[in-house]
């Protein structure tokens, strides 16, 4: 009996071992944890450039003396591999490390609503950069920032662009099911066009794992007044969708929210298919602003080549705003940070000025409305919300 | 070894467990944590996998079905019902304000899976053969088709995410310590004795008048409500729940458990089942960092190859080695009290 009690006693002293870790220091690194899906899903053609963009503006404030006095900022980039579970116990891990001070991420609503509520639950700020549901800081609470405009401003910015500048006043609409994004981006672009005086003659739904959209096509043809295609997608189906629309010969207008900004929407179609296509996204390729233009030269040297999408600009805004945050506040304490974030006003961003208004945490930025000619995106023009 | 030293050591292994989950809540950081719970919650399923694919000799691959009932019913039962409107429109109005405390919630959750478990054993039990197998796996896709299509219900392919994190290691302990408990009786008790004849011989069985249908009926009810419970810690674990949270590789996964462990072992399985949570998710970094993934699972595959040659039936068959007595014999080799020196053969 004795023995058996010595190995008990010995378990329960390595269990306290392994969890008596040193206490942090005032000159250690300012941990930011960044949970992007990076290895998997076609969220990763979006996910990865945000956390180029995160990790160059973390590089440009380390080179420029750091913040609080010389402290660096240490980001550590955790793979949510597309998979819901792993952006939920990603986001345990990143909560339990010590020294934390915020957490950053995530290009998709679902995904932001897995991991986000863990940070809420332990007042750790979190700011996500491309999770474009406006409801999000409700859901979640007062812990949760965006770095990007809601889904209701692109939305709607896509249903004036159609209806005013287009002439497109009856549309098919085709919703991903499995997304809280592009079921959100639908109702605001339904919203907006019919009270434009548009008409949504059919709504079509599907899932993110479909691969043929046949059955879509045709109910598509089925509708020949249609004057244009408004396919809410995520990064994962917006190439199909391209691609299996122009192979049965159907050339109508595509629209889209900035799901689209990918390269998946040349790669999978071929840029012969590519054709047609308008989209919105996140403002700064058409902005000459100086913190624009100090991205881009960066992410060129950075990464040997131009920003592959707005995604990449929204990182670095993401980073940007709490490293701000952590600037006003003075300190690294969660509080606050959270306090400081929540009075952003002015703060001169790639992707347009954020400024946290009314108590609000989502920002109103500008919109750019994007068309793709023969596989070539370029922008059209750039939207600035009236409010 | 008479019976009541029998429950006399279960009861200081209990209470050994207890310190250990103590010390890990206070100590270990909350990702340890959360692998310790999924080791825990995996231990629940295996076990309760044994009683249907063990005891009673059917082979059932119903359990991610199972855990995806009792996880969303647990999860709507508890979730506050000031969000549920607008996570779920349709729910009828007596759900839409209930919320229970977690313990009931979870105790719904299996008794759904029960029921699922009753309607769908109650045709499929009277027939010979694999037809379970068939009718279970049918079961993981209808009920996943359910969840996707059942929006208002379920808020379909989304899933329902930012539940509260009501699972800790005590929860999953307790669970735990109840599933082994209640399989310990059972096979120790004259109903489990038939299971293990129905199992052997089902005419024999007949003949001397077990009641095969309703026997059979009962294991997989008492496996599903185990199984239930388990889906609903794991969602109140991990915060989410989608349909496609728990697949048909899944139900391998635990069937591969049973079969290592030695069908109808109540420690084999739990402990397998628990060596192979921690093996996967140590193997992760590894993976990650040779660039292999899907390592795990290919050593998996071939754990169960050697096992099925060399060890037919299982890590310890259908015994339930002494463990303590080992524990104690281990480093003198002092002579022991006869009985506890051998296995104990059932």
């Amino acid at each position: 009996m004795r023995t058996m009690l010595s190995r008990v006693m010995a378990a329960v002293a390595a269990v306290g071992l392994v969890a008596s870790v040193p206490q942090a220091r005032a000159a250690d690194p300012i941990k930011i944890v960044a949970l992007y899906n990076l290895s998997a899903g076609g969220l990763a053609s979006i996910d990865g450039p945000s956390l180029n963009g995160a990790k160059l503006k973390a590089k440009e404030i380390n080179d420029a003396g750091g913040l609080l006095g010389g402290r660096m900022i240490e980001i550590t980039a955790i793979d949510t591999k597309n998979d819901l579970k792993e952006a939920a116990t990603g986001a345990k891990r990143a909560v339990s490390m010590a020294g934390l001070v915020a957490g950053i991420g995530h290009s998709d609503t679902t995904f932001a609503l897995a991991s986000a509520p863990l940070f809420q639950a332990q007042g750790i700020p979190f700011v996500t950069s491309g999770a474009t549901a406006p409801e999000l800081p409700d859901m979640v609470g007062d812990q949760m920032f965006m770095a990007c405009f809601g889904d209701d401003v692109q939305a709607h910015a896509m249903a004036e662009y159609a209806y005013n500048t287009l002439g497109v006043h009856t549309v098919v609409m085709w919703t991903d099911n499995a997304m809280d994004y592009t079921k959100g981006l639908s109702k605001f672009f339904q919203d907006r066009f019919t009270q434009l005086g548009g008409k949504v003659l059919l709504n079509d739904v599907y899932m993110t794992e479909d691969k043929d959209f046949s059955a879509l096509v045709s109910r598509l043809k089925a509708n020949a007044d249609a004057q244009a295609v408004f396919a809410s997608s995520g990064p994962d189906t917006a190439g199909i969708i391209i691609k299996q629309i122009r192979e049965a010969g159907i050339n109508l207008p595509i629209l889209g929210g900035d799901g689209y900004d990918t390269d998946l929407i040349s790669t999978v179609p071929g840029p012969d298919l590519s054709n047609n296509v308008y989209f919105t996204t996140h403002a700064y390729v058409g902005l000459d602003t100086g913190p624009a233009n100090v991205f881009r030269t960066g992410y060129q040297k950075a990464y040997g080549g131009p920003p592959e999408n707005a995604f990449a600009a929204l990182g670095y805004d993401a980073m940007g705003l709490v490293a701000d945050a952590i600037k006003r506040a003075g300190s690294t304490d969660h509080t606050a940070v959270t306090k400081a974030l929540a009075e952003t006003s002015g703060y001169e961003a790639v992707t347009g000025n954020i400024a946290f208004k009314n108590g609000s945490h989502v920002p109103s930025k500008p919109v750019a409305v994007m068309y793709v000619d023969h596989g070539k995106v370029n922008l059209k023009t750039t939207v600035t919300p009236k409010s | 070894m008479a019976s009541g030293s029998k429950l006399l050591a279960f009861l200081v292994a209990a209470l050994v467990g207890a310190v250990l989950v103590y010390g890990a809540s206070a100590t270990l950081d909350a990702y340890l944590l959360s692998i310790i719970a999924f080791v825990g919650i995996n231990v629940i399923l295996a076990v309760s996998l044994n009683i249907t694919n063990g005891f009673t000799g059917l082979f059932s691959l119903g359990h991610p079905a199972f855990m995806t009932i009792g996880g969303y019913v647990t999860a709507i039962m508890s979730l506050e019902p000031k969000r549920k409107p607008f996570l779920l429109p349709d729910l009828p109005a007596w759900l839409a304000t209930s919320h229970l405390p977690f313990l009931l919630a979870l105790i719904t959750g299996g008794l759904a899976a029960t029921l699922v478990a009753l309607v769908v054993g109650f045709p499929v039990l009277r027939l010979r053969g694999h037809y379970l197998a068939v009718a279970t796996l049918g079961l993981i896709f209808i009920v996943q088709g359910l969840a996707v299509n059942l929006d208002g219900y379920t808020r379909g392919a989304l899933g329902l995410n930012g539940l509260p994190e009501l699972t800790n290691l005590w929860w999953v302990y307790g669970w735990m310590l109840l599933t082994l408990y209640v399989c310990w009786k059972l096979k120790h008790s004259s109903l489990g004795r038939t299971m293990l004849a129905i199992r052997e011989n089902e005419l024999a069985a007949a003949c001397l008048g077990v009641r095969i249908t309703r026997t059979r009926i009962f294991s997989f009810a008492l496996g599903a409500f185990f199984a239930g419970v388990a889906g609903g810690l794991w969602a109140h674990l991990v915060t989410l729940i989608t349909p496609s949270s728990f697949s048909f590789l899944f139900a391998f996964q635990l069937v591969v458990m049973v079969v290592l462990g030695g069908s109808g072992s109540i420690t084999g399985a739990a402990l397998v089942g628990a060596l192979l949570t921690i093996a996967t998710e140590a193997l992760h970094p590894v993976e990650e960092a040779m660039g292999f993934f899907g390592a795990s699972q290919l050593l998996m595959a071939l754990a169960v190859l050697l096992v099925l040659v060399f060890r037919p039936k299982g890590l310890f068959g259908m015994a339930e080695p002494d463990l303590l007595a080992w524990i104690g014999k281990l480093p003198g080799r002092q002579p022991t009290r006869s009985g506890s020196k051998r296995q104990r053969e059932v």
